[in-house]
């Protein structure tokens, strides 16, 4: 594995590891039961640049390339898979389509303030009726004056209780279906913009997820990204790179609850010997050692792809497919491993299994990504 | 004002049998962040540069990146295989030279000692064999345009000494927190800036006095120490268990 990887990225790793483990291992199973967001941590995050991983130098970001981003998120979530998300969601599907999609002007106002962590970004595309049907969204947003009137419910908004500039999906055109839909950016604090209450998740618990509703929103026409009608476009290019991030993140749970797997057997004594000696126990332990081996091989070849400029979105469908389902069946055995301490919020895989589950969900559920790969693979 | 800190990569796993080095068991010795630390906080509040030096394989290339991801202007690794098997003579030898080749300078760096062989002898013996004023176990720094004020514990006192640049100063882990590299840092540190790779002809030194050859120092042999635990459960009420406790361990000579 640390073969296919440059110096640089063994220095990112060992960098961000170094300081989850010293400033967010200590809270991380705090947070997560007290659903508090740790901006003691985050502040410092931002000024590692964390929040512009591969945000150009000029514009304040740290200018580094796809695989060290998934490094990061990796070894985030092997601490706290909540605030991996936070991060991912931010670098991925908030600042990117900006820096993507954007104008000059745009790029400028927005951009340098997001990838310092000063503002914090998300992508708002879900609704209560419209989910891995994306084309289904019923948030609107119609021309009065210099303004759009945006009306918008969005539902499971990662990030959402704390963010500052928003990406919100709406119909700019309601009869042209899914090509008449549109992203402007909505900044918090503007008049009718409203944040939910925050959702009592199974996981993911420290990060701020809730619903972000627009009421009769006045946003100016210079809020919007691109043209009208590149919201479906300017949403799966950012699922493809935000696919990767999750698929990151899932490999940092898995890797995490592997490790307290490998820590038990060495430790918990059954029939007189550590658990590790019984073949029953063996068999987990490899299986789990080669699914996230091979979920973090394709996480990096999907980020290698995309840092050659090479197509990647199957790549990264795949390894967002297989990492999350991988990182369910892990952590699912860890808790195994553990037995019934493994049900206990006493030891960490506890965590890890909860917040497991959802990679599988968000971003693109399994289903959908079966989709994506089936017809691309067709296709070619 | 130009700082050269003296930094080592060090072995994380204790070796059974000869050290082999690899990017995967080595890392920047803990003890020489805070050195980087100061010298980076000298840098930032009264300007100048800041040079990283290194003797090591060349995977302790690492550790110098880490040191520019940190915020080094300059990195310097002293590799050749005449340095190899070198005692902390032959390794004062080498640094001694490489610090020559880098002058002028106002203030050398290192850190107390190292996690590995943590002999602490490398940053006294290189000063002596520069003939530069040295003192030790640095807790502060304060500077002023003519010297630098330092303080050091020894001994239950507290010593403060004015010094003249250039000087040598091997700097106690409490003198600062290091830093933690960015990753604008690390990306400038692996895209952007270059470790300088210097040889034994560039330093002009003679064979016979570096690397083992030059090592007057012969290990006879290296093996982990096995140390036995015992595990003593002792009964009572909490007041009494702890009165218990207290008095085997100042029977021990533990506490006192």
């Amino acid at each position: 594995m640390e073969l296919l990887l440059e110096e640089k990225h063994r220095a990112v790793r060992q960098s961000v590891r170094r300081f989850c483990d010293r400033e967010l291992r200590p809270i991380a199973a705090q947070i997560d039961q007290e659903c508090r967001f740790p901006w003691e941590v985050v502040e410092k995050m931002g000024k590692l640049g964390y929040f512009g991983i591969q945000v150009p130098k000029a514009l304040g970001g740290a200018g580094l390339d796809s695989v060290s981003y998934a490094i990061v998120i990796e070894e985030i979530s092997r601490v706290s898979a909540a605030i991996g998300l936070c991060i991912t969601v931010h670098n991925s599907v908030a600042v990117y389509p900006i820096l993507s999609f954007g104008s000059k002007e745009q790029i400028q106002k927005w951009v340098p303030p997001l990838a310092r962590g000063e503002k914090i970004g998300a992508f708002c595309l879900t609704e209560p009726n419209a989910g891995s049907d994306a084309g289904g969204i019923e948030a609107t947003a119609h021309v009065d004056g210099e303004d759009y009137i945006v009306n918008a419910n969005k539902v499971f908004v990662t990030n959402g209780g704390i963010a500052d500039i928003c990406l919100i999906f709406c119909r700019t055109d309601p009869s042209a279906g899914a090509r008449g839909i549109s992203v402007v950016v909505a900044e918090r604090g503007t008049n009718g913009f409203v944040v939910g209450d925050l959702e009592d998740l199974c996981g993911m618990r420290a990060n701020p997820v809730c619903s972000i509703r627009l009421y009769d929103c006045r946003i100016p026409v210079s809020n919007l990204l691109a043209t009208k009608g590149m919201g479906m476009k300017i949403g799966l290019a950012a699922l493809d790179t935000g696919r990767m991030g999750i698929a990151a993140q899932a490999v940092g749970i898995a890797q995490a609850a592997f490790e307290e797997a490998i820590r038990y057997t060495k430790q918990r004594h059954q029939f007189g010997v550590p658990i590790e000696r019984h073949q029953a126990i063996q068999t987990m332990i490899a299986d789990m050692a080669t699914q996230l081996d091979a979920s973090r091989l394709l996480v990096y070849r999907a980020a290698a792809l995309k840092d050659k400029k090479l197509p990647f979105s199957k790549e990264s469908a795949m390894a967002k497919l297989f990492a999350s389902e991988a990182a369910t069946y892990v952590t699912d055995l860890a808790v195994q491993i553990h037995g019934g301490y493994g049900y206990s919020k006493a030891y960490a895989v506890e965590r890890y299994y909860r917040d497991a589950r959802v990679t599988r969900i968000y971003e693109g559920t399994s289903e959908i990504h079966r989709m994506v790969i089936a017809k691309s693979v067709l296709k070619e | 004002m130009h700082i050269i800190v003296c930094i080592k990569s060090v072995v994380t796993e204790a070796p059974i049998g000869k050290i082999v080095r690899t990017a995967n068991n080595s890392a920047l010795n803990p003890f020489d962040r805070p050195a980087i630390e100061t010298a980076l906080k000298l840098k930032e509040n009264h300007g100048g540069t800041v040079t990283v030096l290194s003797m090591g394989p060349p995977t302790a290339e690492a550790i110098l990146r880490e040191a520019l991801a940190m915020g080094a202007n300059r990195a310097m690794l002293l590799c050749d295989p005449a340095f190899a098997g070198a005692d902390t003579l032959a390794t004062s030898t080498v640094l001694c030279a490489a610090v020559a080749y880098l002058k002028p300078f106002d203030l050398l760096l290192f850190g107390t000692r190292t996690s590995d062989s943590d002999t602490g002898q490398v940053g006294p013996q290189t000063a002596v064999l520069l003939d530069l004023p040295i003192v030790t176990g640095i807790h502060k720094t304060t500077f002023t345009p003519d010297c630098l004020i330092v303080e050091r514990e020894s001994d239950g006192f507290q010593e403060t000494y004015e010094v003249n640049f250039p000087a040598a100063l091997t700097i106690d882990q409490t003198a600062a927190v290091p830093r933690d590299p960015g990753l604008e840092g690390i990306a400038a540190a692996f895209d952007e800036m270059p470790v300088e790779t210097i040889s034994i002809e560039q330093l002009n030194l003679d064979s016979a006095r570096t690397g083992d050859a030059g090592s007057p120092t012969r290990v006879l042999s290296m093996k982990p120490v096995r140390k036995n635990r015992s595990c003593q459960w002792i009964e009572g009420t909490p007041v009494k268990q702890a009165d218990s406790l207290v008095r085997q361990l100042v029977d021990k000579g533990l506490i006192g």
